[in-house]
């Protein structure tokens, strides 16, 4: 269970409706609600906004397609143990 | 990559990679275990260690044995046993090598692995991958080392499993679900 409540998207300010937007957009997955991780980097946009924009940075196509950085991240993530 | 197949080939390189890093990383950097098991000196080696280093050197093109292999190659039997494991592992199938040198890169970079992140970065320069490229694993390994540890520390629980299809399709050789 989260060590913090997640605000329920319709709590969060309109500033932040857009970077949901932008992350359903960014998984082109339409979200029953926005992903957890969403709602934590919408909670403080100071820090989320350029961690964010640096993750799109990191996985735009380049030498490695987009696919392939998914897998990266995904090794990096069981490295890590991390089940999010 | 919405197939199964892709990912058990990454698991199987993320296994082995860490298997080979642990023993280099142990016995090759510094450290109080450094030197404790010594490399077999190709010079002294048996027939059955000297076939296995001719191979893994053409597999690398590499003039010197990687260190996991010439500390496993005490014991040849069991070295050649986890070589062809990791020939296996790391040839090209449904993902490319250069790929898996890649996602080796970023198995070791993120369990610092010294021996792991310097031999997996020789290895994606030599398959082809550029500055760019190896900057762009980096940043993914970096930008994923940081989301995972964020959503440890707020014990997040997996709200993203749904984004792709389930695979259906049975193990190689296997029987359709009916």
């Amino acid at each position: 269970m989260p060590t913090v409540r997640l605000r329920h998207p319709s709590e969060y300010p309109a500033a932040a409706q857009k970077l949901f937007d932008l992350s359903r957009s960014w998984f082109n997955h339409d979200f029953a609600q926005p992903p957890a991780m969403s709602r934590v980097m919408a909670w403080d946009p100071g820090f989320g906004a350029p961690h964010g924009r640096a993750m799109k940075r990191a996985m735009m196509p380049g030498e490695f397609s987009r696919a392939e950085k998914e897998m990266v991240a995904a090794v990096v993530s069981g490295v890590n143990a991390c089940a999010y | 990559m919405s197939d199964d197949a892709p990912w058990y080939e990454a698991a199987l390189v993320v296994g082995i990679t860490n298997a080979l890093n642990v023993v280099a990383d142990a016995f090759g950097e510094p450290g109080p275990t450094e030197g404790l098991l010594r490399p077999l000196d190709e010079g002294h080696a048996a027939e059955p260690a000297r076939a296995l280093f001719a191979e893994v050197r053409a597999f690398y093109d590499c003039a010197e044995v990687p260190l996991p292999f010439a500390l496993m190659a005490h014991d040849p039997a069991y070295a050649a046993d986890v070589w062809d494991a990791v020939k296996w592992a790391f040839s090209d199938r449904h993902l490319s090598r250069r790929l898996k040198e890649a996602l080796a890169f970023a198995v070791s970079l993120t369990s610092r692995s010294g021996f792991g992140t310097r031999f997996h970065l020789g290895e994606m320069r030599r398959l082809g991958v550029g500055e760019r490229g190896v900057m762009e694993v980096l940043g993914v390994t970096q930008m994923f080392s940081s989301y995972t540890k964020i959503a440890d520390t707020l014990q997040l629980e997996p709200d993203m499993g749904d984004i792709a299809p389930v695979d259906r399709s049975p193990a190689p050789g296997g029987d359709p679900i009916r």
